[in-house]
């Protein structure tokens, strides 16, 4: 806000302003609130390494998921299955482990899910259905597949191999080297690596990660952070490192944006939009598949309607991060912040004990609340965009107008925010 | 028919606030029960002059006199409720309605349907003289039952004055008889018509009177009848249609290769049996009217039209029928809709224009090097000579002609051998689109073969050294460039060359170019 207010020479970086990073901004806010708020109550310490282990165990489905519901949104999909779907997987895995032998069993699971995804692909870019509903009939028609596999009984993991086999995938944990000494090695590595790349030492670019890299490193046999990573949290992190790296990076991430961000452009300049618009629906079912086999894990068993209104969760932790429903817009590690401020929620709720009531209320008011905020710092770009296309185009601006956006001070946006979400 | 006009229009001015002066002084009189006829071209001040009359917009001078006084309408409901109603292109019906309920639409009243309402839709339908089912839901109608139904719709309304803009642009020749017959039949019950076409054929055979308008003034108010297809021809171009600054149009070498062979390209959007080649070098201007297939040869050419059935070759090896397969075989698409089919209007312009040739901009055919990609992009800036803040803006940001260059850019560095351009320079200002003429024919000279669609044929033939004749979906004609006149491409775009035989061959004026098409082969 502050820095559409401020008309002069300095402006916030595109990557820090509300409309871009207000999930950051939103979670920094909250984790504050609860940290205060738990403090002055005497109760555990929120940010201590227990509580935000825990944070992110709990956040590991909700944030698979909304990583891949990310994804078919930015393709200009939409996708209400993936609840069904996990149910489905866990329980065909569950269920046929005992004959074929857990591993089999898991990878037919997530061949069942790829399987949903590839239909609903199909059947929404090839027969043209809008995904919303196609996906709405998927939703019923998988829970109805899941209470007919399970005879509408609970599914419980046999002992032995199976139960063996789960704990192989979910059971694991590691306790983390010192974050402090971790991070700031990170920092190091990165300016380094732009101070080498842009040759210029000086620039804060490089000077602001160097110098806090060293301080980090320097500090960190005082500071000591450590927090036991579950095996399903690893899950996590290397599929949003890697969705996020092929979204920013690659030939891949270009063209699905591009997709989503105008259809019939893309198509014109030789991209295979069906193509990649099916493929996020593939992997948006394989990945509930597994998140399915993983929540049956830890509870040994699968109730056939669980993971019910999972979808809907992982739907709002992307309109939190800024995904755009209508494609081609969005951000998985923003995605994924916003899975973080759900969980954060209801995990505040719990250690404040704060009546649960409450919770499913609040959820909402955030939600719409973030939207409303993506809705008019959007609007307030585009008017502006008008403003400048109707003073007359006498050459180049002159200095200092607002014309040169997002764009002109921060000459290499990108290291931040992909460079496709600038725009609408 | 009465002395008194029904609507007269004197001296009226229109200037916009930025400055735009889109009318300078039109005339017309209306009388009661006729059809008049309403010409121009693109911009001449058609649509302005009809959002006047209608009461869309303000006059900013000049008298609008209905039925005698003078009139200002406050919004278009005045204009409606004192009997003007207006026809547009795109007919604005309820889809989900039925026929009845669309009809009256803005009656007032608690219930959706009376008897009182069948029995005034029964009413209508006999002056009309056309039966339609008043339960039939509008969206399973034809495009001319739905016109039928606009046109009982202000007959409902009490209108005097029926305005039609374009209302047979997407109709079949059976269905373009039906309104003709709907519009003389209540003209003689006195309803009067203000028709918009650009048919000039349609002119002639629907009209009383005919005005013609350009830059904003009335050139031409006559009597269909006193008319003739010259005089209407340059009234609206408004020249002798001599001073067409053509292009060194030396041609290209005729031994050069053909790089572009089309043959037999045909489409469920009704392009039939469209066989053309393109040299090396050649710039091949294709004219044809609105509606006349000329974009979908483009479009099929190009391989996006899935109905499309045909070979396109280029340099030799048949192109696979896939916009992918067009792209990676070297053909470039400039699409007729800027900001919805050639751009993306978020992504930045080093990012529009790397978009088509991204693998080989890329390590690895994945991870793209953006310093390259941005590098490209100042180069297309620079080479051609867009108004940007820099590449990182966005195309949304930019004029209509920068807009246009950008699109251009995504194709220019890369392996391209066939251009397929469709309205390159529309919506696009003089010096730009001197800069774009000037890119396309820099095109022909390395080689390329060029295929340019432009609905203004002065334009087309400053460009184009060769064009062909579409109409109906089929080509019609073939000129050389410089031995044809915009007027000739006109009459015969009009279907008014060859009155008899219809557009069934290619007529006979066109002698030269069989012999031209022969020593081709």
């Amino acid at each position: 806000m502050s820095a559409e207010a401020t008309p002069g020479r300095w402006r916030l970086p595109a990557a820090l302003r509300l409309g871009n990073a207000g999930v950051v901004y939103a979670f920094a806010l909250l984790v504050t609130v609860l940290a205060i708020a738990s403090q002055a109550q005497g109760r555990v310490s929120y940010l201590g390494p227990t509580n935000v282990a825990n944070i992110l165990d709990q956040s590991t489905l909700i944030g698979i998921l909304a990583i891949t519901t990310t994804i078919v949104l930015i393709s200009g999909n939409f996708d209400l299955s993936v609840g069904a779907v996990a149910a489905l997987g866990a329980a065909v895995c569950l269920s046929l482990s005992d004959s074929i032998g857990f591993w089999p069993a898991l990878a037919l699971a997530l061949a069942t899910g790829a399987l949903v995804g590839l239909f609903n692909g199909v059947v929404v870019q090839y027969v043209g259905i809008n995904a919303f509903i196609v996906t709405l009939g998927t939703m019923t028609a998988v829970r109805g597949i899941v209470l007919i596999v399970t005879d509408g009984r609970t599914v419980t993991a046999p002992d032995g191999a199976a139960r063996e086999g789960l704990r192989a995938i979910d059971g694991g944990a590691w306790v983390t080297p010192n974050l402090y000494l971790l991070a700031g090695l990170v920092l190091l590595a990165a300016g380094i690596w732009r101070a080498a790349r842009t040759r210029r030492w000086r620039a804060p670019r490089a000077l602001v990660p160097l110098v806090a890299g060293v301080a980090l490193v320097a500090a960190s046999p005082a500071l000591i952070f450590t927090i036991r990573i579950t095996q399903r949290t690893l899950y996590l992190l290397v599929l949003a490192a890697v969705a996020a790296w092929v979204l920013r990076y690659t030939t891949i991430g270009r063209r699905l944006y591009a997709s989503g961000g105008n259809a019939e452009a893309a198509r014109l300049s030789g991209i295979a939009v069906d193509r990649y618009r099916v493929v996020a629906f593939v992997l948006n079912g394989t990945a509930a598949a597994f998140i399915g086999v993983l929540y049956a894990a830890r509870l040994g068993s699968i109730n056939p309607t669980g993971l019910s209104g999972f979808e809907l969760t992982a739907l709002a932790a992307a309109i939190l991060g800024g995904t755009s429903l209508f494609g081609g817009l969005g951000s998985v590690a923003k995605s994924l912040v916003g899975a973080l401020i759900l969980v954060t929620l209801k995990n505040g709720f719990n250690i404040l004990n704060l009546g649960a009531n409450w919770q499913g209320l609040v959820e909402g008011v955030v939600l719409i609340v973030a939207a409303g905020v993506y809705t008019v710092s959007l609007r307030r770009r585009q008017t502006r965009r008008i403003r400048e296309v109707e003073t007359p185009p006498t050459g180049s601006g002159p200095p200092g107008t607002p014309d040169t956006g997002e764009a002109g001070e921060a000459g290499d946006p990108p290291a931040k925010v992909p460079a496709a979400q600038k725009g609408d | 028919m009465s002395d008194d006009p029904l609507l007269l229009l004197d001296g009226v001015t229109k200037t916009f606030p930025n400055g735009t002066q889109a009318l300078r002084g039109v005339s017309l009189a209306v009388r009661p029960g006729s059809v008049h006829g309403l010409v121009g071209a693109n911009g001449a001040g058609k649509s302005t002059l009809v959002k006047i009359i209608s009461g869309a917009h303000q006059p900013t001078g000049g008298v609008l006199r209905w039925t005698g006084q003078d009139r200002r309408w406050r919004d278009p409901g005045a204009a409606r409720q004192a009997g003007i109603a207006t026809i547009h292109q795109h007919v604005p019906l309820v889809p989900t309605l039925t026929v009845i309920e669309n009809v009256f639409l803005d009656r007032r009243g608690a219930w959706r349907m009376t008897a009182a309402l069948r029995a005034e839709f029964a009413a209508l339908v006999d002056r009309l003289g056309y039966r339609i089912d008043p339960d039939a839901v509008v969206a399973d109608l034809p495009i001319g039952s739905r016109q039928m139904v606009a046109v009982l719709q202000a007959l409902a309304a009490g209108a005097q004055l029926v305005i039609m803009d374009e209302p047979t642009a997407s109709l079949s020749e059976q269905e373009r008889r039906v309104v003709f017959d709907a519009v003389r039949r209540l003209s003689a019950q006195g309803t009067a018509f203000l028709y918009i076409s650009h048919f000039f054929d349609e002119i002639f055979e629907l009209t009383d009177r005919v005005t013609v308008v350009r830059d904003g003034t009335t050139v031409l108010d006559e009597a269909t009848e006193t008319v003739t297809e010259g005089m209407l021809v340059r009234a609206v171009t408004g020249r002798e249609l001599l001073a067409v600054e053509r292009a060194d149009t030396a041609g290209p070498d005729p031994g050069a290769p053909v790089v572009l062979d089309v043959a037999d390209l045909s489409s469920a959007v009704g392009l039939r049996d469209v066989s053309f080649q393109v040299r090396a070098g050649e710039i091949l201007g294709i004219a044809g009217l609105l509606g006349s297939g000329r974009s979908e040869i483009l479009r099929a050419v190009f391989g996006d039209d899935p109905s499309a059935a045909g070979t396109v070759r280029v340099n030799g090896a048949e192109v696979g029928r896939s916009a992918r397969a067009a792209v990676a075989a070297g053909v470039a698409y400039v699409p007729e809709d800027r900001a919805g089919q050639g751009l993306h209007g978020g992504l930045p312009i080093w990012q529009n224009v790397s978009l088509p040739d991204l693998a080989r901009l890329s390590r690895g055919r994945l991870v793209p090097r953006t310093a390259d990609e941005r590098a490209l992009a100042g180069r297309a800036v620079a080479d051609l000579g867009i108004v940007t803040p820099g590449v990182e803006a966005v195309p949304g940001e930019l004029s209509g002609g920068n807009a246009q260059k950008v699109v251009f850019a995504k194709w220019m560095y890369a392996d391209t051998h066939v251009w397929l351009l469709d309205e390159p320079t529309a919506g696009v200002d003089v010096g730009a689109k001197a800069d774009l003429l000037r890119l396309i024919r820099q095109f022909a000279a390395q080689g390329k073969a060029v295929v340019i669609v432009c609905g203004e044929f002065e334009e087309l033939l400053s460009a184009a050294t060769r064009v062909l004749v579409v109409r109906g979906g089929r080509i019609v004609a073939e000129r050389q460039a410089p031995r044809t006149t915009e007027e000739e491409l006109l009459m015969l775009a009009h279907g008014l060359w060859t009155e008899p035989s219809g557009p069934e061959q290619a007529p006979e004026p066109s002698d030269p170019n069989e012999e031209e098409m022969s020593h081709e082969r």
